[in-house]
């Protein structure tokens, strides 16, 4: 077909319904992006730029300024370093626990396990307030600062500390994700590799562990999201501002920069920078994630 | 999300590859039980029946002991951090606890929960809870839903429809919220703009000012988040419903509304089902949005029993009462959970 | 050697009440070398009983041994027995070789190069060298049970276990499978158990059939013993395609009667079925004559008027299902390149000395067919 007749075949499909239906997902498109289009926009405006135009407009000529970049990313900087150093550990452990106690609760058969499973399933919805308080004194006592002599523990024991916490706090999600990706395996191949003379860890180590690394993608794609946008475990573990991750850091950007919008909007798209390009690139990891299942 | 977390708990192994009728494995479903010890050096302790039944005992034993390195960790970790902070921030609640010091656990009375009834912020913070938690799930499923429908009509470019539809969910509520407070502006802010441009100048409002409004914008800036997920939810739903049942109801003559109505969303249940309860569960929990937006103290009409605890525990330092308010909150996600598993357990999918 | 012996091996799953009798009480001594295949219908504890001698099931009595030692406490691991699944179970993210290699590396003490030579060796043996490198996922059904096959030949094993290998092939095949298989047997010499629910694959690839039934065995004999000597009912209804005929009859003085259908027995028979009081008389197809036209015609009171209702041509016999005039329905088969129609009225003889009897109660075999010229009691092997 020559590309005229195929543009006449796609015209002659288009009919009212369709064209109704693009036209609402569109709707939808520009409902779901207005916020980011506009706060886009508007990190690139002079603070006249933006009290001249509408939100969503592009910055006029002579009101387009990146200094709003410039000062947002010298004062999140920190925040991002630390964000990176408290994440990336915190989400590779999570999902690492959340495979072992999966694979042990899911393809070794023994009684009980599916009550085990149910306490960690709980897990997965308790609301964080409700470990507030005992966690803030469980990190007082412990004093990891105190105890550790060396001066890389104390610079950064917020950062440990809130390590830690998403770590035990991931391993329920984790868990449930790593759970129904390991129940489809092929039970009788464990069974042939028992008789091949394997045992438990070796089953995990050369069979479960390879055939794990989508579901790997999916769970530290989802964590390392979910870590990374925390705020409130951040603001109650971490007191020493050196120590602050970026969520926190955003905050206080907003705070001390009220009316100043082209900064605020700048600092969150800094701040928001890593999990966007995440998501823009391992989109459908995501989405395995949130839906839950692999 | 809680249902397929609630189908990882069965284990759906898939169906039989053989291509006879006979299943694969001829006895009725009884879980295998592993085989035998992997070595016979342990020694029967609790046999009353007899060697073979000691044989049983250890095998057992030995599956249960093989698989602990694997689970016990990680099961430490979830038991004293989840299940023990819990129990400790319970005991917390029951002592008046406040300021600086130690909590002093030898005399425990209920004194902070009497105190609650009584706080009519806390009466404030917990209608406004319920508001919140009703309006945005009711709201994000809707939505969720319909767009799950739209974007399930085989549609060009549907990928890049649905990353954008679940775009806001990769975003930190603190990013969302500085967006939002942006949007809301009443001077400049998209929203008043947009209302401003078609004319509507009168409904322009001081959004997140304005007590009366305070609430409804932060729901509907919730729902703008979290339909995303909502949609991704349904639209698993949906492909699982056999596209035959479209064609029979359409040859039966119903017309698309009628369709959707009566066909295709009573078997969406499960899917909602599962999707309220995170939508639920999210909305006690919810406290970054609101702390970005109005710090500790988000005035009566927006107060919800997330921020009200931060705000006692952390802000006027009364740790056993802000334990208090945590407890309810865990209270009215145990009253969500609960019921849902059950639910699921009657059903045979636990 | 590689003796195998079941000794009142039972598997009971759960406890009390809602308990499951998978397998109850069975024997079986399965010599070295030997290829034993365990038979029966769906849900009659085949598997499980394979399972139970693969480890993969607990025993719950009985047991197990293997050259005179028991089992029973050992784990899959340290038997020293390979199993073919029928899924194949092979490991989708390693190759064939790894495949192949990972038993050895897991339960062996080899080093490398004999574990490929090994792996070289069973290759070309099963004709799968070229796959070597390939990954299970680009492989086809029947490449990958030769994989699967492999695997377990490369350890050499003192038994192999076959758990319905082939019942994820199609029927050609299979067929071809199953000569292979045999002759892969007779060459390796293992003691071999096969599970099957196949009647025609027992038939042909065992030196010793066990036929199971709802956990209980029935009997365990050659396949041309347990088809001319079936031990009961279930056995001579199992074994054979189309079936053996079964007519309930009462026994009333030495002559079978069900309706108007009367079947004089002579001395020998009369003597056997003496006791009882409710039987059923079983015929083989093969063994009917119709329209007395093929010799061995049995006339007088062997002889039945019929009509013929249905005929199926498979080519090398037909298929006729004939209903008795004063009788029962009955299937008889007869020479393929006979022409019968439907409708026709002809004479069915039922010679007395192909007629089985069995216990109405029990199932029990009270008679077998004579069988005067019949080669069956020398071991196959």
């Amino acid at each position: 077909m020559s590309a005229a007749d195929r543009l006449q075949t796609t015209v002659a499909g288009l009919d009212r319904t369709r064209i109704a239906l693009y036209a609402v997902l569109l709707a939808m498109v520009a409902f779901y992006l207005a916020p980011l289009e506009s706060g886009f926009m508007t990190a690139f405006k002079t603070p006249d730029g933006f009290r001249t135009t509408t939100p969503f407009a592009p910055p006029p000529l002579g009101e387009f300024t990146v200094s709003a970049w410039g000062t947002a990313f010298e004062r999140l900087s920190t925040g991002l370093l630390n964000s990176a150093l408290m994440a990336v550990p915190a989400t590779v452990l999570s999902a690492l626990f959340g495979s072992l106690a999966a694979y042990g609760l899911t393809n070794l058969s023994w009684r009980g396990q599916l009550g085990v499973l149910v306490l960690f399933v709980a897990g997965v919805f308790i609301p964080y307030q409700a470990v507030l308080v005992p966690l803030t004194q469980f990190w007082s006592f412990v004093d990891l600062g105190g105890r550790i002599p060396l001066e890389i523990v104390s610079a950064n024991e917020g950062l440990i500390n809130l390590s830690i916490t998403h770590v035990a706090y991931g391993i329920p999600i984790c868990t449930v994700l790593f759970r129904s990706y390991y129940a489809t395996i092929d039970d009788e191949m464990l069974e042939a590799a028992r008789l091949d003379g394997a045992s438990a860890a070796t089953i995990y180590r050369r069979i479960i562990l390879p055939l794990s690394i989508p579901i790997f993608a999916v769970t530290l794609i989802y964590q390392f999201t979910q870590i990374w946008n925390d705020l409130l475990f951040a603001i109650v573990l971490v007191s020493n501002p050196s120590n602050q991750v970026v969520t926190v850091a955003l905050n206080q950007l907003q705070g001390s920069f009220v009316q100043q919008f082209n900064l605020q909007m700048a600092g969150a798209f800094v701040a928001a920078l890593p999990t966007l390009v995440v998501y823009v690139l391992f989109g459908e990891q995501f989405a395995k994630g949130v839906a839950g299942d692999s | 999300m809680a249902s397929s977390i609630f189908g990882a708990l069965t284990r759906d192994t898939g169906e039989s590859q053989s291509d006879d009728e006979s299943p694969r494995r001829e006895e009725p479903s009884v879980r295998t039980d592993g085989g035998t010890v992997a070595d016979s050096a342990g020694d029967p302790s609790n046999a009353t029946v007899g060697d073979d039944a000691s044989a049983l005992d250890r095998l057992r034993r030995s599956r249960f002991l093989e698989s602990i390195p694997f689970w016990g960790p990680p099961a430490l970790l979830v038991f004293f951090f989840v299940y023990g902070a819990i129990a400790w921030n319970f005991v917390i609640s029951l002592t008046g606890w406040e300021g600086l010091g130690s909590p002093d656990y030898s005399s425990l009375s209920t004194e902070m929960y009497a105190q609650l009834l009584s706080d009519p912020s806390f009466a404030a913070a917990f209608r406004n809870t319920l508001v919140l938690l009703l309006a945005f799930t009711i709201f994000s499923l809707i939505l969720g839903l319909l767009v799950a429908i739209l974007v399930d009509q085989k549609i060009r470019i549907e990928n890049t429809f649905r990353t954008i539809y679940l775009l806001p969910m990769s975003l930190s509520f603190v990013v969302t919220a500085i967006f939002w407070s942006w949007m809301y502006n009443p001077t400049n802010g998209l929203i008043n703009e947009a209302l401003r441009g078609i004319g509507l100048d009168a409904f322009t409002q001081a959004w997140l000012a304005d007590p009366q409004f305070k609430l409804a914008a932060i729901i509907f800036a919730l729902m703008w988040q979290f339909s995303g997920y909502c949609m991704v939810v349904y639209l698993a739903g949906l492909r699982a419903i056999p596209k035959s049942q479209y064609e029979a109801a359409r040859i039966d003559g119903a017309s698309t509304i009628k369709l959707y109505w009566r066909v295709i969303i009573p078997q969406l249940r499960a899917s909602t089902m599962s999707a309220a309860v995170v939508l639920v569960v999210f909305a006690l929990k919810a406290f970054d949005f609101l702390f970005v937006l109005f710090g500790v103290n988000p005035g009566q009409s927006a107060d919800i029993l997330s921020v009200m605890m931060y705000r006692v525990a952390f802000d006027r330092i009364q740790w056993a009462y802000g334990s208090a308010v945590a407890m309810v909150l865990f209270a009215m996600t145990l009253g969500v959970i609960g019921p849902y598993l059950y639910v699921q357990y009657r059903r045979g999918e636990l | 050697m590689a003796r195998l012996e079941l000794d009142s091996v039972t598997k009971r799953f759960g406890e009390g009440d809602g308990s499951v009798l998978a397998v109850d009480d069975v024997n079986v001594d399965i010599a070295d070398g030997e290829f034993l295949v365990l038979v029966g219908p769906s849900g009659c504890g085949k598997s499980t009983t394979l399972r139970m001698v693969a480890g993969l099931e607990s025993i719950t009595d009985g047991e197990i041994r293997l050259d005179g030692d028991r089992m029973n406490e050992q784990g899959p691991a340290e038997r020293d027995i390979a199993m073919v699944f029928q899924s194949y179970a092979l490991y989708p993210h390693m190759t064939v070789r790894q495949n192949m290699r990972f038993g050895l590396e897991e339960s062996t003490s080899l080093g490398d190069e004999e574990m490929d030579a090994r792996v070289d060796e069973t290759a070309e043996l099963l004709d799968i060298t070229e796959l070597l490198d390939r990954k299970p996922g680009a492989l086809s059904g029947g490449q990958r049970q030769r994989v699967a096959l492999g695997r377990a030949i490369v350890r050499e094993p003192k038994a192999f276990l076959m758990d319905e290998p082939l019942s994820n092939l199609d029927a050609k095949l299979r067929s071809q499978m199953r000569t292979e298989l045999q002759q892969l047997q007779a060459d390796l010499d293992t003691t071999t158990v096969y599970v099957t629910h196949d009647q025609t694959e027992a038939m042909t690839m065992g030196d010793r059939i066990a036929i199971l039934d709802a956990g209980e065995l029935q009997q365990v004999a050659t396949p041309l013993e347990a088809y001319h000597r079936p031990a009961n009912q279930f056995v001579a209804g199992f074994i054979g395609e189309p079936s053996m005929n079964f007519v309930d009859c009462a026994v009333e003085e030495a002559t079978l009667v069900d309706g108007a259908f009367r079947y004089p027995l002579g001395d020998e028979v009369g003597g056997a079925v003496d006791a009882a009081a409710d039987v059923t008389l079983g015929i083989r197809p093969e063994d009917l004559s119709v329209d007395g036209a093929d010799g061995d015609a049995a006339g007088g009171d062997h002889a039945f008027d019929a009509t013929v209702t249905v005929v199926e041509p498979m080519g090398d016999e037909n298929v006729v299902h004939l209903s008795l005039a004063d009788g029962p329905d009955l299937v008889a088969t007869v020479n393929g390149l006979r022409r019968i129609e439907s409708g026709t009225d002809v004479t069915v003889g039922i010679p007395e000395n192909a007629i089985h009897v069995f216990d109405g109660d029990s199932g029990d075999a009270l008679h077998n067919r004579s069988l005067d010229d019949a080669e069956l009691d020398d071991a196959r092997v």
